[in-house]
């Protein structure tokens, strides 16, 4: 009889049987994960193989036989990945093997559900009207370039905004921290205005407004880069509106900060300015990263709203291309390819986001690691 | 305890406030059926016409102290009338008006819109209902008297999805303007008064009401593009296309095109084909 700690999975277990449903657990596991990934990988491995262009070989893929035979298995992996999974978890011996069965049972309804429902779609529904109105790629042919334009003008819009923002935010933050009512007032008012109204709203009167109205006409010429009217109105926009998104953020950060901090730094010689550039700002800044780089990515995507003002061809951005695309052709696949220019942007950002707060985080007393 | 279940009287009450405050309006097809022994023309909603309009483009569709008001909007509900239909207009922008009368958002669109060999790829039109040209509006003071006159680097303003644009991008790109397209066509033109425009390309009617009471903008010359508005129907719905065509027949027939006609656009001679044959 040993007496040593049970070091491994395989020291607590001491029956073959237990062994056995151990082993079941994992198969369970591959069982629903390769029913999910049978699901999306396959169907979508036969789409790719005919071809994107023209549409019609798309439908052909998906009403095709390896398509209902992948569908079929994968129905097929799911149901008994979800009957075993949760029909025996609750007998495993291990905690490990018991979160494996039940994984295999999510996958598995996961993979059930996207299998029926893309069965339903080839059977009772319309995949040739779909594919031709969201997925003809051909339709498409001499945009590409222009696309990937107009995600640069996209990514130009969203980082003079999120840069200037910043800066007047932090501005603005300071002031809103000031003791006396008579600074944090005006700061309070202007950070109220621009949160308190739709960005639509504050884009069309700047730049129909202004214009008419005050005969101002924004209009940058560096030479080489020109930006129009409808440009330059933007980007001022999207620079004021997200200063004072900005600046709420700087100040929860600068406040988040104890009073300690503060108060030890004043004992220690240093004046208010001083404590704050040596003490507070450096640890503010890491705590207002996060949602600063949140706040970029939702900015990438305002900036969509430019299409209710006058741009010229070469300044669209993503949406407005869409849009001049589908009203010309009728089509919505412009619509599809907007999107996937918008996450192809956008889903690195929402990455190096969870990095950099993973890291900031590491050092820090949180709740859930 | 007691404040759970206040909060639950208090959200049934809202419910039944809600409930009671939707009430759908009265029946539309009460009043506009059986007026006409005319046949019922199959339509989204039985009785009722629901036509998509943009209505910021007069003198074709406005929208004056709450009422739509224009060429446009007298000769759809005349139209409308002759079938026993009640007209319901939808505001909507006109760039997507195509795509959405064929999913059938509503019936029909009176939006000023020339028939296109590419619209009619999507929708079907009516018989042509009004002879259009184009026109090149710019500053009173610009000195411009021709299309010629716009060359490299002049910014010029059009509506998305129009004719309009169509031209520019075939016959001023060329010459080196800068085509700015705007969702709607009063936004090309207050750009144009604001002097961020060089030229505007729209609808002759449209662009001389529009400038009628701006001394500033001045119409430089009239763009004959042979063309002709109909109102855009779905191609899922042939037989209301047939049955607007006969009223638009008959309405022009027996005068009552005449007197719209020269109600928008007095002293302009109704053209020959739309001349009252009774």
């Amino acid at each position: 009889m040993s007496t040593k700690q049970p070091t491994s999975q395989s020291d607590i277990l001491e029956t073959p049987a237990e062994r056995r449903q151990v082993a079941l657990a994992r198969l369970i596991q591959v069982l629903g994960a390769s029913g999910l990934a049978l699901v999306i990988l396959g169907t979508i491995s036969v789409v790719l193989l005919r071809g994107l262009v023209p549409h019609q070989r798309i439908v052909e893929a998906l009403e095709s036989a390896e398509t209902l035979w992948i569908l079929l298995t994968s129905l097929a992996l799911g149901i008994v990945a979800v009957a075993t999974g949760f029909g025996r978890f609750k007998r495993m011996p291990t905690k490990t093997s018991r979160e494996r069965a039940i994984a295999g049972g999510v996958l598995g309804i996961q993979a059930l559900i996207l299998a029926a429902a893309l069965l339903a779609f080839r059977e009772a529904g319309d995949p040739e009207r779909f594919v031709f109105h969201f997925f003809n790629f051909g339709v498409l042919e001499g945009y590409l370039g222009l696309f990937a334009w107009a995600a640069v003008n996209t990514l130009i819009l969203a980082f003079v905004g999120q840069v200037g923002g910043m800066i007047i935010g932090m501005m603005l933050a300071f002031l809103t921290l000031s003791k006396r009512k008579a600074v944090r007032a005006p700061a309070r008012v202007y950070i109220n205005f621009f949160r308190g109204t739709p960005l639509i709203w504050q884009l069309i009167t700047f730049y129909f407004g202004f214009a008419l109205g005050l005969g101002i006409r924004p209009e940058i010429d560096l030479g080489p880069v020109a930006f129009g009217p409808a440009y330059t109105a933007a980007m001022i926009v999207f620079v004021l509106n997200t200063g004072a998104y900005s600046s709420e953020v700087f100040r929860a950060g600068i406040q988040s900060i104890e009073r300690g901090q503060m108060e030890a730094a004043r004992s220690l010689g240093m004046s208010y300015l001083q404590a704050m550039r040596y003490a507070i700002i450096p640890q503010a800044v890491r705590r207002v990263i996060p949602p600063l780089l949140n706040e970029f990515v939702i900015l990438i995507k305002d900036t969509s709203l430019v299409v209710v003002l006058g741009l010229a061809s070469s300044e669209y951005e993503l949406f407005t291309l869409a849009r001049e695309g589908y009203s010309d052709s009728f089509n919505a696949t412009f619509f599809t390819a907007a999107a996937a220019g918008y996450l192809v942007v956008t889903l690195p950002l929402i990455r190096a986001v969870n990095v950099v707060e993973k890291r900031l985080r590491s050092g820090l007393v949180t709740v859930a690691a | 305890m007691r404040r759970r279940s206040s909060l639950l009287v208090l959200g049934a009450l809202l419910v039944l406030l809600a409930t009671a405050c939707a009430e759908e309006p009265a029946d539309p097809e009460a009043g506009g059926g059986g007026e006409t022994a005319a046949p019922t023309v199959p339509t989204i909603q039985e009785g009722v016409l629901q036509v998509g309009s943009c209505l910021d483009y007069p003198p074709f569709e406005s929208v004056e102290g709450g009422d739509e008001v224009g060429f446009d909007v007298d000769l759809a509900e005349e139209i409308a009338g002759r079938l026993g239909l009640e007209v319901e207009w939808v505001r909507a922008d006109f760039d997507t008006i195509f795509t959405a009368v064929a999913g059938q958002q509503f019936d029909m669109v009176a939006a000023a819109s020339t028939i296109t060999d590419e619209r009619l790829q999507t929708v079907d039109f009516s018989d042509p209902y009004y002879n259009s040209r184009q026109a090149l509006v710019v500053a009173t003071d610009s000195g411009i008297t021709s299309t010629d006159d716009i060359g490299e680097g002049d910014r010029v303003g059009v509506q998305r999805g129009t004719t309009g644009r169509g031209y520019a991008e075939e016959v001023l790109e060329p010459q080196g303007a800068e085509i700015v397209s705007f969702q709607a066509a009063p936004d090309a033109f207050r750009d144009l008064e604001a002097g961020n425009l060089v030229a505007v390309v729209n609808d002759e009617p449209s662009s001389a009401e529009i400038i009628e009471d701006l001394p500033t903008l001045t119409i430089a010359q009239p763009i004959d593009t042979d063309e002709r508005y109909g109102f855009a129907l779905s191609k899922d719905n042939p037989e209301l296309t047939e049955a607007v065509n006969g009223a638009l027949a008959e309405v022009v027939a027996d005068g009552a095109y005449a007197e719209i006609f020269e109600r928008y656009f007095p002293g302009v001679e109704v053209p020959p084909e739309f001349q009252p044959t009774a």
